[in-house]
């Protein structure tokens, strides 16, 4: 009867996650407006370049105190070939800090680096199987998702452990396998459209 | 019963809220000593002030534990201590919200790493959960996600009657 209980918990703890993509999968392409410029930017997986698809918002504490991680990150890793994209995936009809014009203003007044993408329909997110922000995916230059999770174990600097965003991407850039390719995102659910 | 509910109202208005005695916890096993050791089921529940829907589901759980009294121990727990700031300040904010919104069941601020609590309890990092255990700390039902007070209310009664 014990033994049962621990499978059925195991079989819960699998299915708990088993909607996430799986690393090793092909990641989703993907083709969004950028809110700061107006224009679509297109993700296409295997373009040879290795990329870091995130999921955040406006509204989100958590996501707002990885802010200025991810864009010192980026600058940082652009630098040696990297792509990042940014991607809101929240109802702005229900939540009006995440309208077009609202994404605009965060993006130009903390000069984001990278493409702030609205998926209008929540749709970029479900295929990614994200389910907070921030909530970070890293693709390889085949188009093969390495990585996903959180930027780092803690958002207080002094308590940071981990960092397993700039771990992914340093074994990436040195051709070297991700050590830990799956991390607990936390985060605010993701304010789901539709 | 309508001058008994008002009665039972006013009663619950005037109790302190136990938000007072918040204590940080920084080791997830620690977060168990919450819990009344004489209840039937354990029920915690993660949460932080920042979260939409853990914010929406407070009414349900006041009324869960309204509804069960001592047989289900319910202890929340704080995740508010993930935003960077002053440690002392963000704890007196959840305190301040706690009584605001007459939480009478326990609460611990997690004060710990995330990984570790993830681990603990088996969950992705994505709040609310609510995890229902037995007094001996077994699991026995799990809702990710905002909870549905009727659904949650039968499971409980169903659960009491195992254990029982």
């Amino acid at each position: 009867m014990k033994k049962l209980f621990v499978i059925s918990l195991l079989l819960l703890a699998t299915a708990a996650v088993a909607d996430e993509l799986a690393v090793g999968a092909k990641a989703p392409a993907f083709s969004l407006v950028n809110a700061v410029d107006g224009k679509t930017y297109a993700f296409k997986p295997a373009d040879g370049k290795i990329s870091v698809v995130f999921f955040t918002c406006n509204q989100c504490p958590y996501a707002k105190a990885f802010e200025p991680r991810l864009i010192e990150i980026a600058k940082q890793y652009q630098a040696k070939g990297v792509a990042f994209y940014a991607i809101d995936p929240n109802d702005e009809n229900r939540f009006a800090e995440e309208t077009l014009a609202n994404m605009k203003d965060r993006a130009v007044s903390k000069g984001y680096p990278y493409p702030y993408l609205k998926d209008a329909d929540s749709s970029i997110a479900r295929a990614y199987g994200a389910r907070v922000t921030p909530h970070v995916y890293v693709i390889d230059q085949g188009g093969v998702l390495r990585y996903r999770g959180y930027v780092d174990d803690s958002a207080r600097p002094e308590e940071r452990t981990k960092t397993g965003l700039t771990d992914a991407l340093d074994a990436l850039l040195t051709n070297r396998q991700v050590a830990t390719t799956a991390t607990h995102a936390f985060g605010c659910t993701i304010k789901w459209k539709g | 019963m309508r001058a008994f509910a008002l009665f039972a109202a006013f009663c619950l208005s005037l109790t302190p809220t136990q938000a007072a005695n918040l204590v940080e916890v920084k080791e997830p096993a620690r977060i168990a000593d919450a819990f009344s050791p004489r209840s039937s089921l354990r029920l915690m529940n993660v949460w932080a002030t920042w979260c939409v829907p853990c914010v929406e589901e407070m009414n349900d759980l006041r009324a869960i534990d309204a509804t069960f009294g001592p047989e289900v121990s319910i202890v929340g727990v704080s995740l508010d201590d993930m935003i960077p700031g002053d440690r002392a300040a963000t704890r007196r904010k959840v305190v301040a919200f706690l009584d605001q919104k007459k939480i009478n069941y326990s609460n611990v601020y997690y004060s710990g790493n995330n990984d570790a609590l993830a681990d603990a309890l088996r969950f992705s990092g994505e709040i609310p959960i609510t995890i229902v255990y037995d007094r001996d700390g077994h699991e026995l039902w799990r809702q990710q996600g905002k909870l549905d007070r009727r659904k949650t209310i039968a499971e409980i009664r169903k659960l009491l009657r195992r254990t029982r």
